[in-house]
């Protein structure tokens, strides 16, 4: 980064699958106040306003954050809205930190949210393409393809992905503002339905209305309190094409080209020795398998044997998705933001029941559209 | 004011605006624009650090409709990449601050999306609140009329002041081969046309229309490489206000001279009167007078030349139409306007706007010489 | 309606309707007017010659033209595949049913493709599989003129050559 820039604040709604009791501006205020009492900061403290969203028609709202200037306390600042599919809450923050780098903003506040449940979220992520036969049903129709290929390259036994699930269950029960929070054992995941086949209904992410704010601020302001922050190492935001001959959908090009970006940027060499936990977007359970590898926390081949082996659950080596993650968690628009904003709370030593011990580096990711959009952040307790 | 990194616009591309785009799809129109935008630069795709792209959902009329430019944007291999559900003047300002932060020296901002193929005065009358505005079934040019009406009732403007901005609008058009509406037309004739909404007539507002744009940034040092004469970034701001229609002042835009005031201070520059030529991003006559008193030009006066390109009002290719009017003031200013060209052109202003009524406004100031040494 | 009502207003239902005509472009309507003849058409990059189905105007990895149209056949082998078991507002087809990414033999990406006339059980990744088109004047010269792939009963392609056409 051109000059320091750090997380000072951080809010977030209740996630629920439906948040009845709120408007979309009362969605997005609920996590926009949270943020802004954690910082110790009012509205005017803040110069501008980055907020991101995944599509439009979950909402049925064209460009919703028009409407909502005046509730995100953006009235007379600069505002951009960012969309980059499902990492958008993870490009919009890493946009926010831009704006502070540059050395024209001191204190940026980025907002990511989803109130899908006043859409038709199913109809949403089954785009039509003109001209072609619609057949894919949903964000998992179009990912199950990679998890079988995944599992048929590597010989990965079958309980894995059911594995994954429980122990994101178990780690939302620590988190107050996880969705589903109720325990369930690998066969209640066997028995669940199946929706495309391999992926079973217990191994999918739900459908949830949730909303995340955080504070970005320049090193100096930061410094000032009222808090430790999160220092923002380094951030990167990649896209690749998506009808590339030959394209490895199961440990994408993109998503490693960003890992070592800001693997060099932060010094970090040895992601699974110097990063203490991650956050990590696994919205079906076979992704968290196919991203320990992608981000080299694992060997290629490897990554689903330290999920058998137990070494990403809470308390052991490095803790994967303690907050529960998008499994738990998954107001679309804002699960990228909440993979980084949980990366920064760990950092922060703010994330209660779900803190994990000793934690000095962490790595918050999102991936969005065909496996094309990768978004991430490493977050120190150091700058 | 801090010294910021020297930026220029080394390049712009764009397809014609037309009504509609019989023979391509949507990203299939962006891939000349890029192509065409590199070989003006003489490099080849790789050379380029960042792109960052525009458009919306909405318009292309299904969800995540951004992602084919992927594959017609040269995204392999993989690209720092970004996309705004904004037209390309604001993608241009995150491409210039991930420039002020170092993070690149040269970018592609392209813009897209064929606004024809949906109904954009209705998908835009969605950006409303759904609660209380939208329900009234406001579309695009009925909150602009609104404008409008607020405007005519505050100044005393007339039907006429309307249809002579249209005319000039119109006239400068027939010089630009890019635009949509290359005819010109009295003011008589187009105070003839029907009314679009009372009081915008058909012959104030553009019609429907459909392009792609790349422009290409470069940072000093890589910039002078790339084009003879860059124009370089002066200054730039943006501010959005409440979209409420009910709670501002809509016969005034007060975000547009808020972020001139700012824009015009970085570029050090006393305000928008001292440049050669101002391109207004005013899809309609009302919110050219509202942005020309916002920015303190004077419509009838010479200087500075107020859209020599003909204006939205000549074609408004829904989130290019910004982006264009960045893309004629480098043409302006990089001796690339041929027939429209405001000779001895040095500094300039374009202006973007997105949302209701004028309700977020970016207001650029460039010129032919470096602002910072 | 003269009274405002007893309880205060806690929803808003809206049903949008909003039309899109779409434009295939020249290069889709090659592929869709061959269909008619049960040719599938692609384009070929003019720098790789990497064939791509359907034709597109530039190859999305070299950044090079793709001008030249290319027949590809109407068979070749799935890669991956799911099964899918959730059914879609607006979606007319029977639940389950299997979607393949099928390469077909000529082309150098995979496409998107419905698989019947077997159970859903039985399809695999490498297994061989040829289009079932509409018949003889039925088709229209449109994606809805292959109706879906089968498989042909031949032996399966190896992982080799699939692993990395997904």
């Amino acid at each position: 980064m051109k000059r320091p820039v750090a997380v000072v604040g951080v809010g977030q709604t209740h996630h629920a699958a439906r948040r009845a009791d709120l408007s979309i501006p009362g969605l997005v205020r609920e996590a926009v106040d949270r943020a802004l009492a954690d910082a110790g900061l009012e509205h005017d403290d803040i110069d501008a306003v980055v907020i991101g969203k995944a599509p439009d028609m979950l909402e049925g709202v064209a460009q919703p954050e028009q409407f909502l200037a005046g509730a995100v306390g953006a009235h007379m600042k600069p505002m951009l809205r960012v969309h980059t599919a499902g990492s958008v809450g993870a490009s919009t923050a890493i946009t926010a930190c831009t704006h502070v780098a540059s050395g024209l903003y001191d204190r940026v506040l980025t907002i990511a949210y989803e109130k899908q449940s006043e859409g038709n979220a199913m109809w949403a992520l089954s785009p039509n393409m003109p001209f072609t036969t619609p057949l894919v049903a949903g964000a998992g129709g179009f990912f199950a393809p990679y998890c079988r290929a995944y599992i048929a390259k590597t010989g990965a036994p079958p309980h894995i992905g059911p594995m994954t699930a429980v122990c994101a269950r178990e780690n939302a029960a620590r988190n107050e503002y996880a969705h589903l929070r109720e325990p369930m054992t690998i066969e209640d995941v066997m028995n669940s339905p199946v929706l495309w086949e391999p992926i079973r209904y217990l191994e999918t992410c739900p459908s949830s209305d949730g909303a995340i704010a955080m504070v970005i601020a320049s090193g100096d302001l930061a410094k000032q309190g009222p808090r430790k922050p999160a220092w923002v190492k380094s951030a990167a935001s990649y896209a690749e094409a998506m009808w590339v001959p030959g394209r490895d959908q199961v440990s994408p090009r993109a998503g490693k080209v960003a890992a070592k970006h800001v693997y060099d940027r932060a010094g970090i060499t040895d992601p699974w020795n110097q990063i203490q936990t991650a956050e990590i977007y696994v919205p079906f359970a076979w992704f968290e398998a196919m991203w320990l590898e992608n981000l080299g926390f694992a060997e290629v081949g490897e990554g689903w044997k330290k999920i058998d082996r137990g070494e990403q659950r809470f308390g052991a080596h490095l803790p994967i998705n303690p907050s529960g993650g998008v499994l738990c968690t998954n107001p679309i628009g804002a699960s990228g933001m909440l993979r980084l904003g949980e990366a920064a709370l760990q950092v922060m030593g703010r994330a209660g029941a779900h803190q994990v011990e000793g934690v000095k580096n962490a790595l918050g990711h999102a991936y969005g559209g065909g496996a094309q959009y990768f978004a991430m952040w490493i977050v120190s307790t150091e700058l | 004011m801090t010294k910021l990194r020297n930026v220029a616009i080394v390049g712009f591309a764009q397809l014609p605006i037309v009504a509609r785009d019989e023979h391509r799809m949507s990203s299939e129109m962006l891939y000349p624009a890029v192509r065409e935008a590199l070989a003006q630069v003489g490099v080849e795709r790789d050379a380029i650090d960042y792109q960052i792209s525009a458009s919306t959902d909405y318009m292309d009329g299904r969800p995540f409709g951004f992602v084919s430019a992927l594959d017609v944007m040269g995204s392999w291999p993989p690209r720092q990449d970004l996309h705004l559900e904004m037209d390309g003047t604001f993608a241009a300002y995150y491409a210039w601050i991930r420039m002020q932060a170092d993070e690149c020296d040269t970018a592609i901002v392209c813009g897209h999306g064929k606004t024809s193929e949906g109904e954009p005065d209705r998908v835009l009358g969605l950006q409303l609140d759904p609660y209380y505005q939208a329900a009234l079934g406001l579309d695009a040019t009925s909150t602009a009329a609104l404008q409008a009406s607020a405007y005519m009732a505050r100044t005393g403007a007339t039907d006429a002041d309307l249809a002579a901005i249209a005319a000039r609008n119109r006239s400068a058009g027939t010089k630009n081969p890019d635009a949509q509406v290359r005819e010109a037309a009295s003011a008589a004739g187009l105070q003839m046309s029907p009314w679009a909404v009372e009081p915008l007539r058909r012959g104030y507002v553009p019609p429907i229309g459909e392009s792609a744009t790349c422009l290409v940034l470069a940072a000093e040092g890589k910039a002078e490489k790339l084009c003879d004469k860059p124009v370089w970034i002066h200054g730039v701001d943006h501010r959005t206000e409440m979209q409420t229609l009910g709670a501002r002042d809509l016969s005034r835009s007060a975000s547009a001279r808020f972020a001139a005031g700012k824009a015009c201070a970085m570029a050090g520059i006393a305000g928008a009167s001292a440049v050669d030529l101002a391109e207004l991003h005013a899809t309609n006559p009302a919110a050219e007078l509202i942005l020309c008193e916002a920015l303190g030009l004077d419509p009838k006066a010479a200087k500075p030349a107020i859209n020599p390109s003909g204006g939205a009002i000549c074609g408004d290719p829904i989130m290019s139409t910004g982006l264009i009017r960045l893309g004629e003031v480098f043409r302006q200013l990089s001796g690339r306007a041929k027939d429209r060209a405001v000779a001895g052109a040095k500094k300039a202003i374009a202006h973007g706007t997105q949302g209701h009524a004028l309700q977020h406004n970016i207001v650029w100031v460039l010129g032919s010489e470096r602002r910072w040494s | 309606m003269n009274e405002p009502p007893k309880e205060p207003v806690k929803y808003v239902e809206t049903t949008l309707h909003l039309p899109y005509h779409y434009v295939a472009g020249d290069y889709r309507a090659v592929q869709l007017r061959a269909f008619k003849d049960k040719k599938i058409i692609g384009s070929r990059c003019s720098k790789t010659g990497k064939v791509f189905i359907p034709p597109i105007l530039n190859s999305p990895e070299s950044f090079a033209p793709a001008e030249e149209f290319v027949e590809v056949a109407d068979r070749g082998v799935v890669t991956t595949f799911c099964v899918v078991n959730i059914p879609v507002i607006g979606r007319s087809l029977e639940i389950p049913y299997v979607a393949a990414s099928v390469a077909l033999d000529g082309a150098d990406i995979s496409i998107f493709a419905l698989i019947q006339e077997c159970k859903a059980e039985d399809v695999r990744m490498g297994m061989r599989v040829e289009a079932v088109w509409k018949p003889d004047g039925e088709r229209q010269g449109s994606h809805e003129d292959i109706l879906h792939f089968r498989p042909t009963g031949e032996p399966d392609a190896p992982q080799e050559f699939y692993i990395n056409r997904l």
